[in-house]
């Protein structure tokens, strides 16, 4: 890559200060031992104590993590079959019909997600609370999954699964050790955009928490009605904190699941 | 393919054990089978540690959960599909939710707590003989200042924001309701007026008031306040104690020509599925001990007098926040004006706004 001269680097800073700025802004002030963010008094934790005191912030964002687990996880199963359902289909007018739906599925506001759902489960009776928050949850991931995964099916030379099936290898072994091998960095992505998209959802979640179950975006919003107490900024730099660290476990996966790909390239 | 199928399975392992994580804290109050009760309520609006004694005292677990807007949870009720115990809405809401015949009636035989609520605050228009519903904190609508600002300016009636000396310091609240009801006051009328000259009285009076208005916001007005950016506001009194927690030069005062009596009340939803259970709560709720802890934790005040008698008198006393019979005899609950009406109110508000410079 070619060396960035000064202007570029220093265009580049300000942009990342300015999008961490608020961040930072928020997580340090949450060690400050005054009651609000005007002036820093001086560092403590009794903020982070509170959160892990108060149980019910605990469930909740235990809640919002198995939440983001189990619909990343369903959701990237779906949607990697669907994707490759999509690329072997023969008509090409229905390809793009189905590629279309999938995208519209992206396009279109949360809201109206949320609320769709939320009239679907009540009209066949399904009890709002876990269970219907984490099959909105799968719903609205699926799509982004497929997005994520068919590129890389597309790059896969069809002649690829020529090969494997004149060599022998049943259709199984097709999409065990071919197809699947081939497109797993895109997995990746579509189950860790997935995992984000889950663990910061509010809208649609909004509609269809109930009954004593919810997540954190939402526990954090009803909170903030009451004014911002800076326990709302110690849970924000716990989950920034997660973030920070779901990024660098993808950074690490993604690493070592190219490196046997290269070794098969040389 | 197989180090994704072992990722996967970590997966599950992992949701697995935080499932069991999570089981294992529900638990933790001690409870007892399945006898539990939901309770949706507004955010920051309870002493947790009374959730804990209340299921040690009676055995029935509290699922809780919070809303942030009475339009929000009624949605969530009326739309079914949940089956919360107690909610506690707003007088104004109490109406429509009774027209939508979502409450069910208070069995008082097993309520005999109820005799701790102070009489002023009971059989009231919006709930006659309280058939649906019992208060659970009240306040008022009035004007917090900071006299510190204001070369020690102070305030007794809303004729005062008028004052010329004010220009660019007032901050409204953005709710057509309140606004215009403070110029319903100002000229000695009905809060809830439904006569068309009246509101336009109020209207024009309003109007007079924009060279002095900052700004029409909402919650954000508490922090600007507590730092002092903003010297005037017009707010709950709820929200005045806050401020005035945060920031001791605060003052609030409840204008003398009469204004707004609020109520958060608790009611049982229709879709309560132990109603047994939400009784023990609402009687537990108006113990003079819980309702003294409750109202010193919330900061709101507390229509229990037998908790009063409890609570510090330095707090009870004070007029801001429990204003006198002769302050009181002035305050006025809003009443459903009906869908129509309430088109009115806002037309008027967004006048007022849009005739703002």
């Amino acid at each position: 890559m070619e060396k960035l001269n000064k202007l570029p680097k220093i265009y580049l800073t300000a942009v990342f200060i300015i999008l961490y700025a608020p961040i930072f802004y928020l997580i340090f002030y949450s060690f400050n031992s005054g009651g609000g963010m005007s002036n820093f008094e001086s560092f403590t934790l009794e903020h982070y104590a509170a959160v892990f005191e108060d149980t019910r912030l605990l469930v909740i964002l235990i809640n919002t993590i198995i939440v983001a687990l189990l619909s990343a996880l369903i959701s990237t199963a779906i949607g990697v079959l669907g994707a490759i359902a999509i690329l072997f289909m023969r008509n090409k007018a229905m390809r793009n019909a189905v590629l279309s739906l999938n995208n519209i599925l992206i396009v279109s506001p949360d809201v109206i997600i949320g609320a769709s759902f939320l009239i679907l489960f009540t009209m066949i009776g399904v009890k709002l609370g876990f269970a219907s928050v984490l099959i909105s949850h799968i719903a609205f991931s699926i799509p982004i999954v497929v997005i994520m995964v068919l590129p890389k099916l597309q790059e896969m030379s069809p002649t690829l699964i020529d090969a494997a099936l004149d060599l022998g290898a049943t259709k199984r072994d097709v999409l065990t050790r071919v197809i699947i091998p081939f497109i797993k960095p895109g997995i990746l992505a579509g189950f860790f955009l997935a995992l984000t998209y889950s663990l910061d959802d509010f809208a649609v979640t909004f509609f269809v928490t109930g009954n004593g179950f919810s997540t954190l975006s939402v526990e954090i919003y009803s909170m903030a009605r009451a004014g911002i107490t800076l326990t709302i900024n110690a849970l924000s730099g716990l989950i920034f904190l997660i973030t920070v660290v779901l990024v660098i476990g993808y950074y690490m996966i993604s690493r070592k699941a190219k490196s046997p790909l290269a070794g098969v390239r040389k | 393919m197989k180090d994704i199928l072992r990722g996967a399975a970590i997966i599950l392992i992992v949701s697995a054990i935080l499932l069991f994580v999570n089981a294992k804290l529900n638990e933790g109050g001690g409870s007892a089978g399945k006898n539990s009760i939901t309770v949706y309520n507004w955010g920051e609006y309870i002493d947790p540690d009374l959730l804990k004694q209340f299921t040690k005292e009676t055995g029935i677990k509290v699922i809780y959960e919070t809303f942030d807007s009475n339009e929000g949870m009624m949605g969530k009720i009326e739309q079914g599909g949940t089956a919360y115990d107690i909610t506690m809405p707003s007088e104004y809401m109490i109406e429509m939710m009774k027209e939508k015949d979502l409450l069910l009636p208070i069995d008082y035989s097993k309520v005999p707590n109820v005799k701790n609520i102070d009489p002023y605050f009971l059989d009231l228009p919006f709930d006659p003989s309280n058939q649906y519903s019992l208060p659970y904190f009240w306040g008022t609508v009035g004007i917090a200042y900071n006299p510190t600002l204001l070369e020690g300016q102070t305030f007794e009636r809303w004729d005062d924001l008028w004052d010329p000396s004010l220009t660019q310091d007032v901050i409204l609240v953005d709710s057509a309701r309140e606004t215009i009801g403070m110029g319903l006051n100002s000229l000695g009328f009905s809060l809830n007026s439904t006569d068309v000259d009246q509101l336009r009285q109020a209207t024009d009076k309003l109007k007079a008031l924009s060279p002095n208005v900052k700004a029409v916001i909402g919650d954000e007005v508490t922090p600007l306040m507590i730092n002092g950016e903003a010297a005037v506001s017009l707010t709950w009194s709820g929200q005045a104690a806050d401020m005035m927690y945060e920031n001791e030069d605060i003052d609030y005062v409840v204008p003398e020509e009469g204004s707004n009596l609020w109520f958060d009340n608790m009611v049982i939803p229709r879709t309560s599925k132990n109603i047994d259970g939400a009784h023990a709560f609402i009687n537990f709720m108006l113990d003079a001990e819980v309702a003294a802890q409750n109202a010193d934790y919330v900061g709101y005040s507390t229509p229990n007098l037998a908790a009063l008698d409890l609570m510090d008198p330095e707090v009870t006393q004070d007029e801001r926040f429990y204003p006198n019979e002769e302050t009181r005899s002035h305050l006025e609950v809003y009443r459903n004006l009906g869908l129509e009406m309430l088109g009115v109110y806002n037309e008027l508000f967004l006048e007022f706004k849009m005739d703002m410079k």
